[in-house]
């Protein structure tokens, strides 16, 4: 074995930027004098180019990743007597939050929120056309924005482009679904913008969760299927032909409707003053007089 | 360093699966050289981890356990049979093998892709076993040398060695599509 064979480990290193301090300087100082370890990092390089493109080498068939989410949300509720009661808490705290609102009117008033639903709930291009009941979509868009916050769902795609991340949920979810091609802009002034995306899963199925920035708040939309996502109760507010209900708890509020089968539902902790009305979101918005109460 | 659960650790794991499922898919294809194995494998390691996670400590690997539970349910599966691995001739065709395609490129990048992407899989099904997993681990499961040595039980510096000497097995074997020649392959390796 020739001297320079030791270097294998420091060439794969280096690809990988692994290498630092002393040993990172020691080996561009051999590389420089060693045409034998430079034609070899160069083939490492050509490899692990090759290697890259070939990626993924095997796509997980779809039946499999139903299956798989299947499998965990069944073990979910079968084998956690801790997960059932955490579930009952939750629940506890939905109807502690239908007796608490007490804002008679539309109460989640911010701009950039109502906006966003109402551009949302407008310009969607679903593709499935089913509809059918099933619970907790509300419960569950909660958890997942609190995970989302805590970092624990990072995004997996970034991009303000609607183009881009349309395109990337393609052939990921049991579903379609299109982001409007641009956002409602009242005034010439973006009062909230797209920021990415994510799978997550909601009754075993894939579905996709959309982030959008506020100048001062996250704000998630959750999209599955209607056929695993009921959406009702709260407070109704009729808008374009569709039927929004919304609930106001004590760190987030939550804003649901359906739309050709498919079930969203838009989560944020709001904070600032809710002494808006729905005039005063909607006073520049040429849908102002789709809001009905 | 470690992944941190946050309070839901079963809807956490559900991401985790979701995200690494083509890596444990693709590492149970070149376990088992049959898909329908190899799905039944990647359904297993998720019961088993379900069933798993409430014990499963805070600082612990998720990635790198979930590998491991593949790798354990595939060793024992070897020894109920007796028998070795049967050999299956790989399904190449893309439209059941649903490779990826990136739908973005041209006709011509996406006809070179699809042939450099089956010369791959070709070359990697002609390592040996040790190689063949080490080569996937790495760059396919996109594991660390580290978390490849918790996976297959030995040092890292194994790892490293041993993942050298399957790149230069490989490069032997891919020199046709390797825009540079491969000087090792006049030596042979492994």
């Amino acid at each position: 074995m020739s001297r320079c064979e030791d270097r294998t480990s420091d060439i794969l290193l280096y690809i990988d930027n692994a290498l630092t301090g002393q040993k990172l300087e020691d080996f561009r100082a051999h590389l420089a004098v060693c045409s034998n370890c430079r034609e070899h990092l160069e083939e490492e390089l050509a490899l692990s180019s090759l290697l890259r493109e070939a990626r993924p080498l095997y796509l997980a068939p779809r039946a499999l990743r139903a299956r798989v989410a299947a499998a965990a949300t069944e073990q979910d509720s079968g084998f956690s007597p801790a997960s059932d009661r955490s579930r009952k808490t939750r629940m506890q705290n939905l109807t502690r939050w239908s007796r608490d609102v007490i804002q008679p009117a539309f109460s989640w008033k911010p701009l950039a929120v109502m906006t966003l639903v109402l551009v949302l709930g407008l310009v969607f291009i679903p593709g499935a056309v089913e509809r059918v009941r099933a619970t907790n979509y509300v419960e569950a868009a909660t958890e997942i924005h609190r995970s989302y916050l805590d970092g624990a769902l990072p995004l997996q795609c970034r991009s303000h482009s609607p183009e881009v991340v349309t395109a990337w949920f393609a052939g990921k979810t049991p579903f379609h679904f299109q982001l409007p091609a641009s956002q409602f802009v009242p005034n010439g002034k973006a009062v909230y913008w797209l920021t990415g995306a994510r799978l997550v899963s909601y009754k075993g199925s894939p579905a996709a969760l959309v982030a959008y920035e506020t100048p001062s708040e996250k704000i998630s939309l959750l999209v599955a299927s209607s056929k695993s996502a009921i959406v009702a109760g709260g407070e109704e507010v009729r808008s374009g032909g569709l039927t929004f209900h919304y609930r106001s708890g004590t760190n987030s509020e939550v804003i649901t409707w359906t739309n050709h089968g498919l079930a969203y539902a838009l989560v944020a902790s709001l904070v600032g003053s809710p002494q808006h009305s729905c005039l005063v979101c909607h006073q520049n918005m040429a849908d102002q007089n789709l809001v009905e109460h | 360093m470690g992944v941190t659960f946050p309070p839901e650790k079963r809807l956490f794991l559900s991401q985790v699966l979701d995200e690494v499922l083509d890596g444990l898919y693709g590492y149970a294809m070149v376990l088992s050289r049959d898909r329908t194995e190899a799905e039944d494998l990647v359904q297993e390691t998720c019961v088993r981890a379900v069933q798993a996670i409430e014990s499963l400590q805070p600082a612990s690997n998720v990635k790198s356990w979930l590998f491991t539970i593949l790798r354990n349910i595939w060793l024992n599966q070897l020894r109920q049979r007796r028998a070795a691995p049967k050999i299956v001739e790989l399904d190449v065709d893309e439209s059941t093998a649903e490779l990826a395609v990136e739908t973005s490129k041209d006709p011509h990048a996406l006809y070179v892709s699809k042939v450099e992407r089956e010369q791959v899989r070709e070359a990697i099904q002609q390592l040996s076993k040790g190689f063949r997993e080490i080569i996937v681990l790495r760059e396919y499961g996109e594991l660390s040398y580290q978390e490849i040595a918790n996976v297959l039980g030995c040092p890292a510096g194994t790892v490293m060695s041993r993942l050298g000497r399957a790149r230069s097995k490989l490069r032997s074997l891919l020199s046709d599509s390797l825009r540079t020649p491969d000087r090792r392959a006049k030596g042979g390796a492994e």
